[in-house]
């Protein structure tokens, strides 16, 4: 460009320029000044320990949080751990920090570092780690303490019985909460949606946890309802699948949502529950019909969807009552047979047919029922006890764990044995040496039960309340033992003697494979009149016949099917542990699954009821 | 484990004793696999359809165990040892049981099959870890390693099945 003479100044100029070189500059470099301790400078996120809950994006009022996908992150919704982490726009955030303060792992934090410059507007949108927006690997500035968290992480206690008054019962051991434990123990909820995902049946814990806080205790239960069927039963038994993911258990104690499941469900009477299960049944009948095989929750679940998408569901039951193992196997002091009842009445209300006392086999063969009904189902559960075989366990006083406890439930008199041996370190195991523990205490007010499991106290595939509340009650509890052999009284007494073990140095092999290392230096013999073995259970597909058996597809012994339960024969579907396993919660929700198959082959398209709402 | 061969209290003639020839050694170990093999195959037969894919699977490791000696025996280098007598392991009584057909009744279920491979698995791994120390070098040797690998790999997957099975329902 060219500047006229009048303006390009005196002639002087540039030597007057010079003259300023050698001056003290005016503008100094920018180095920054020491931030304070607790400085609310740009986030810092330890990706270790962040779950990608998304709670930070939850609370922040600017929306200045993003939570991104991260390929390659642990992605694993049963334990809580979501592939995706926070990213943070610095042109909305305010630096408030209620991000931190609500983060339910503690991960995230604001650093002490302040300074970014650039023209570049993309480089204000960051993904922070643990070393901060440039990596400089600034020091924490505010940070999670006690003072400033946001969250409360202890759960509300259970009022319970105590090990006096409940030893010699088989009354409900936990009493539930009043309404002011289950508001407080709903608004320590963080509505993460951890839970939902977690849930095989992925109930909406969010939303019932929300109502209950709200006291809007019908709603909780239409939400409950939404993926449930099976309610009062698995607000008390269920393996809470949603408590192991929840976020604020990764500090705390997590949300006891199984216990405000339970709430919601008592705080209503069983009619108004019932009105609010039928809710979005279809009046108009279709004119199918399908047969379930067994009524345990995975058949139960199904004929309830079928039967509310307007199909006429029969459910045939080998036993005099419904349930399976919910009523077969499972205590009553755990689980009252009232509850399951009032479970099982609105499924007959939704208009399922449930004919007990009719096992599929010889005398009303599979032919048959498929000859019948449009549809078929197989939910029989694994209704076997197994045993370990070791020597001596043909003896008639070693008894199968399922077996008992079903004798139990039928109020069969049973022989209690004064002193019992049980084999087996799983909730089953538990299950039978507190029933019988309850019916030694009953009989003679002294009990001797001993549980020997192969797994040490810190690895035991049962609840950790069975084995307290066990110990509680008397039953001794004796871990790293091996069964060996059953003996018998004397040389030529036939009378059992007891049960011999032998120490457990370990199970499984550097490759997690069972594979049971024993000491034989130590032998122990545990006296007893009755051993029980409870180490599994096996399925009796007998009543297939041997037609069928063969044209199904198996997979490692167990009915072949797809993701929506469909077996390789048409017209044929099986569901619950005889295919999957292992508990209520997984039988429900492959329910479902197999409902809404049925229902697709029945022409129903793709409705389900959750979208029919 | 290793063998204890010659240790020791073992006196001259109890280690003649424990000695045979590699033929010797090599037709045992065909019988027990060709045993086992037979005996699997018949079961398949007998088996209802749950329990038959882990049934032939059982017998084809059987039989490609059995065609890895036949190929081991015809190989070239191993004519010039065949003859060669080679210290027997401690547990061969054990080894030798299983080449005779098990009885297992007429309908076993899957964990007495389960329990009746496992214990030939590993008395099959702990015989072929003591021949491949004992064999001279050559392909019997490294025939021997490879198997007693093998079967400890395949006892393995077996007790993992095992216990998915039989230790499953009730959580
Ligand atoms: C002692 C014990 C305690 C447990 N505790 C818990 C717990 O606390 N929490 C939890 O979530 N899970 C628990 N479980 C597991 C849970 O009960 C099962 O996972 C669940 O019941 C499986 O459901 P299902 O519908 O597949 O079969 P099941 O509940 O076993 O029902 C199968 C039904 O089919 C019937 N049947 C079988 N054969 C025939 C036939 N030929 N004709 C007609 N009917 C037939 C049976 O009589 C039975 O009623 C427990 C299990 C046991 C054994």
């Amino acid at each position: 460009m060219d500047v006229t003479p009048k303006y390009k100044g005196s002639f002087v100029k540039p030597l007057k320029a010079l003259s300023h070189l050698f001056r003290e500059p005016v503008t100094l470099p920018m180095v920054p000044r020491p931030a304070s301790d607790n400085y609310r400078g740009f986030h810092v996120n330890d990706w270790e320990l962040c779950v990608g809950c998304g709670t930070c994006r939850q609370i922040c009022d600017n929306a200045a949080i993003r939570m991104i996908h991260i390929p390659g992150l642990p992605d694993d919704p049963a334990a809580g751990l979501k592939p995706r982490r926070p990213a943070i726009d610095y042109g909305r955030c305010c630096w408030c920090a209620l991000c931190v303060d609500i983060c339910p792992t503690g991960s995230l934090a604001l650093s002490r570092e302040y300074v970014h410059v650039s023209p570049d507007m993309n480089t204000y949108f960051i993904l922070p780690d643990e070393k901060g927006i440039h990596g400089l690997n600034f020091p924490k500035g505010w940070a999670k303490t006690d003072d400033a968290d946001l969250l409360d992480l202890a759960r509300q206690p259970m009022p319970q019985r105590d090990p006096d008054s409940r030893g010699d019962n088989f009354d409900e051991i936990v009493h539930g909460y009043d309404d002011q434990a289950a508001i407080l123990e709903a608004s320590r909820c963080i509505q993460c949606g951890m839970c939902h995902e977690a849930c095989p049946a992925n109930m909406h814990a969010p939303e019932y946890i929300r109502a209950i806080w709200e006291g809007d205790k019908e709603r909780a239960v239409r939400e409950i309802y939404r993926t449930n069927p099976f309610p009062e039963v698995c607000g008390r038994v269920c393996t809470h699948r949603c408590e192991t993911a929840c976020s604020i258990g990764k500090r705390g104690a997590p949300i006891a949502i199984r216990w405000l499941k339970r709430h919601a469900m008592a705080a209503l009477d069983d009619e108004r529950v019932r009105t609010i299960a039928l809710e979005g049944k279809v009046e108009d009948r279709t004119g199918k019909s399908v047969a379930v095989i067994g009524s345990g929750p995975a058949g139960l679940t199904a004929a309830f969807d079928l039967a509310k998408l307007g199909h006429a569901v029969t459910v045939f039951e080998a036993k005099p009552e419904p349930g399976g193992m919910m009523r077969y196997g499972i205590p009553e002091y755990r689980l009252p047979y009232d509850r399951l009842d009032a479970d099982i009445a609105v499924i007959r209300a939704a208009g399922v047919d449930i004919r007990c006392d009719s096992p599929v086999g010889p005398d009303l063969p599979m032919d048959k029922l498929r000859d019948d009904f449009d549809a078929v189902m197989l939910a029989t559960g694994l209704g076997a006890g197994r045993s370990t075989r070791v020597p001596g366990t043909d003896h008639p006083d070693v008894k199968s764990a399922v077996a008992l406890l079903d004798a139990i439930t039928r109020g069969e008199s049973i022989d209690v044995p004064g002193r019992a041996v049980v084999i087996g370190g799983g909730n089953v195991a538990f299950d039978i040496a507190r029933s019988l523990a309850r019916l030694q205490r009953k009989t003679s007010g002294r009990v001797d039960m001993t549980l020997v499991a192969l797994e040490e106290r810190d690895h035991m595939l049962a609840d950790e309340e069975e084995v307290v509340e066990a110990r509680e009650e008397g039953v001794v509890v004796l871990n790293g033992r091996g069964p060996r052999q059953v003996v018998l009284a004397g040389p030529s007494d036939k009378t059992l003697g007891g049960l011999e073990t032998v120490r457990c140095l370990s199970i499984f092999d550097e490759e997690g494979r069972f594979h049971p290392k024993y000491d034989d230096g130590d032998v122990m013999l545990h006296e007893a009149d009755m051993v029980i073995e409870a180490i599994g259970q096996a399925s009796d597909t007998g009543y297939l016949g041997e037609d069928l058996t063969e044209a199904l597809e198996w997979a490692r012994g167990r009915i072949e099917v797809g993701a929506d339960g469909a077996t390789s024969v048409s017209g044929l579907w099986a569901a619950g542990d005889m295919v999957e396993g292992p508990d209520v919660i997984h039988a429900v929700a492959a329910g479902h699954r197999v409902a809404e198959s049925i229902h697709r082959f029945l022409g129903g398209g793709t409705t389900t009821l959750e979208a029919a709402e | 484990m290793s063998s204890q061969h010659g240790e020791g209290h073992v006196s001259a003639k109890d280690r003649l004793a424990r000695m045979k020839s590699l033929e010797e050694i090599l037709n045992t170990a065909m019988a027990f696999e060709k045993t086992a093999q037979t005996f699997y195959e018949q079961l398949a037969g007998r088996v209802r359809k749950p329990l038959r894919e882990l049934v032939a699977e059982l017998a084809a490791e059987e039989k490609r165990h059995y065609e890895l000696f036949e190929a081991a025996r015809d190989h070239p280098e191993t004519e010039a040892h065949i003859r060669e007598r080679i210290a027997v392991p401690v547990n061969d009584h054990r080894f030798s049981d299983y080449v005779h057909m098990p009885a297992l009744g007429d309908h076993p279920d899957d964990q007495a099959i389960l329990q009746y491979a496992m214990g030939r698995e590993h008395a099959a791994h702990e015989h072929y870890a003591d021949l491949a120390e004992s064999a001279p070098e050559g392909p019997l040797k490294e025939l021997f390693k490879f198997l007693s690998d093998e079967e400890l790999r395949h006892k393995g997957d077996l007790e993992k099945r095992y216990y998915e099975i039989v230790h499953s329902g009730g959580v």
